[in-house]
């Protein structure tokens, strides 16, 4: 096995085997500094497959941003709620959980049927892209084609999630806000 | 098989100069301090008191580590781990020399970028895992600091990269100095591309990002918990912040974090506004002052001279400067820094078009 596989396999197995503790754990703070090692081997397997800026990103939004938020929210809020949200649930079946399962399964199969389905070793524009020496070499520099790209072709969704993450802001300086008696 | 070994060489490396570093900071420390307040500072131990952090490391590595019966105990042990591994890995990234730098990777400033703000939840681990209303209140206090001052941060290290066309911090550093291969001009007017020295300086090649440069300096001492934006530690109503409970070496490796940080965070104004490892001497005509110290040995004397005067700037300013109220912190950072950092993004960008 060459190492990038080794690291591969690694990697996949930190992501998911944190990604179930975080799921299974009844200690929600815990689950929430678990989540942020499944992130980071998420951003190591896109390092392998060569897309260095995505891990970036990922790291500075969902680690240095997004964990910090969660972290936050669950430190403001009260203790009461949290231990309603804490209290120890014994059956793994039962009718509230109804949707939560469907959806999971749902996705799951989904998921298995890409999967299965995709043949990724003889998909026809990767062997197209292969044939034009259009792909990336682990030397390649990427954030120019990014910036172009988004300056380009991608402009329009570029500036309509702007918008959004605009609305986003000015919605949560009202809700914040405190109100103005009349 | 060698080339593995040459990365864990240069990792073991970094982290030996990280330690000792920290050893020389605090002594450095110390002694600034004591010079500003009219003190002596250590004299005891070694001449001038110079072994006195060794004998003070000793001392840690012998404590006992106590956790705390009621802390997160996994929390609570890796809390440190994390802080420090997170300042360390931004090292990686960093060029010493011409062709001398762990790992040229060409996103260099974004990547470190990302990885300091992974001390954040490190410093919040510490705080919670401790189970105790003083950290928590100090990691708090530091999350909220540091991603508030993330953000003109990232702006006035934007303005440079606008400038420079690339996030590749070694050729941020070349484009500096009498090694570039393109043009550079002086305040965009005067081309200095042959005499090199501080002319050709980031903060000279367009003065507004001197403005840009202050900015940075200030949100990077927010960024490293250091006074006057020391608050989650503020040792008059917080004990000692989000380190209140560590003893031993995993105090140690807060400090040894803190200390780190601070030379990262210089290093990295070095790099993007002060000429990286490129010498301050321009030529003068037939005196090629620029050209005889430019190489190996005389970029990392540079590099580090410019890093540690920044530093002793950072400990000047800690013992000068009283500490800042939480609502005077966010004012200075939402209201003064973010929209200059602003105006030094969007004249980077006016620059660039029309004056280099």
């Amino acid at each position: 096995m060459s190492l990038v596989r080794i690291l591969f396999y690694f990697l996949s197995f930190i992501a998911i085997a944190s990604a179930l503790y975080a799921a299974a754990s009844k200690n929600l703070v815990r689950s929430i500094f678990v989540f942020f090692v499944t992130l980071f081997a998420l951003a190591g397997l896109y390092v392998l497959a060569l897309a260095d800026f995505v891990a970036v990103t990922q790291v500075v939004i969902y680690v240095g941003g997004i964990l910090v938020l969660i972290l936050f929210a669950f430190m403001l809020s009260g203790k009461e709620t949290l231990n309603v949200i804490q209290q120890p649930n014994s059956k793994l079946f039962s009718v509230k959980k109804l949707p939560a399962i469907l959806l999971a399964s749902l996705f799951f199969i989904v998921l298995l049927n890409v999967v299965l389905k995709a043949d990724v070793d003889n998909l026809s524009w990767v062997k197209d892209s292969v044939n034009l020496k259009n792909e990336i070499t682990p030397n390649a520099i990427m954030i120019d084609n990014i910036g172009v790209n988004l300056m380009t072709r991608y402009l329009l969704p570029f500036e309509a999630i702007s918008i959004l993450l605009l609305m986003a802001l000015v919605g949560a300086a009202h809700l914040s806000r405190k109100q103005v008696k009349a | 098989m060698n080339f593995y070994l040459t990365y864990f060489i240069v990792a073991i490396g970094l982290f030996s100069f990280a330690a000792f570093f920290a050893l020389f900071g605090v002594y450095a420390e110390r002694k600034i301090s004591a010079f500003i307040q009219d003190r002596l500072g250590p004299t005891e131990t070694g001449k001038f008191g110079s072994l006195q952090t060794l004998a003070d490391i000793l001392k840690m590595i012998q404590k006992e580590l106590i956790i705390p019966a009621a802390a997160d105990k996994w929390l609570f042990m890796l809390a440190p781990a994390v802080i420090f591994i997170a300042v360390y890995m931004g090292f990686a990234a960093l060029p010493w020399a011409p062709d001398l730098i762990p790992s040229k990777i060409n996103l260099g400033v974004y990547y470190i970028f990302a990885i300091i703000s992974i001390e954040t939840l490190g410093i919040l681990m510490a705080g919670w895992g401790s189970n105790n209303k003083y950290s928590i209140l100090g990691a708090m206090r530091s999350a909220a600091q540091i991603i508030s001052y993330e953000i003109p941060a990232g702006f006035a290290i934007i303005s440079v990269v606008m400038i420079a066309q690339t996030l590749n911090l070694q050729e941020v550093a070349t484009q500096q100095g009498i090694l570039a291969t393109e043009k550079i001009k002086f305040a965009g007017f005067w081309d200095v591309s042959a005499m090199g020295g501080f002319l050709s300086w980031n903060i000279f090649r367009a003065p507004h990002l001197i403005v840009a440069f202050v900015i940075y300096f200030i949100a990077s001492l927010a960024e490293s918990n250091r006074a006057p934006f020391d608050i989650p530690e503020a040792e008059s109503e917080l004990v000692a912040g989000f380190h209140t409970e560590f003893t031993g070496i995993r105090f140690a490796l807060v400090f040894l974090a803190e200390y780190s940080m601070m030379f990262l965070v210089s290093m990295i104004a070095v790099i993007l506004f002060l000429g990286a490892w490129n010498t301050p001497l321009p030529n003068i005509g037939s005196v090629r002052l620029a050209a005889w110290t430019t190489g190996m040995a005389w970029g990392i004397l540079w590099v580090t001279l410019k890093t540690l005067a920044l530093v002793a700037v950072q400990m000047w300013i800690r013992w000068t400067l009283p500490r800042f109220r939480v609502d005077q912190l966010m004012n200075l950072c939402w209201k003064v820094l973010t929209p200059l950092a602003f105006a030094c993004m969007l004249i980077s960008g006016v620059w660039r078009l029309w004056l280099m």
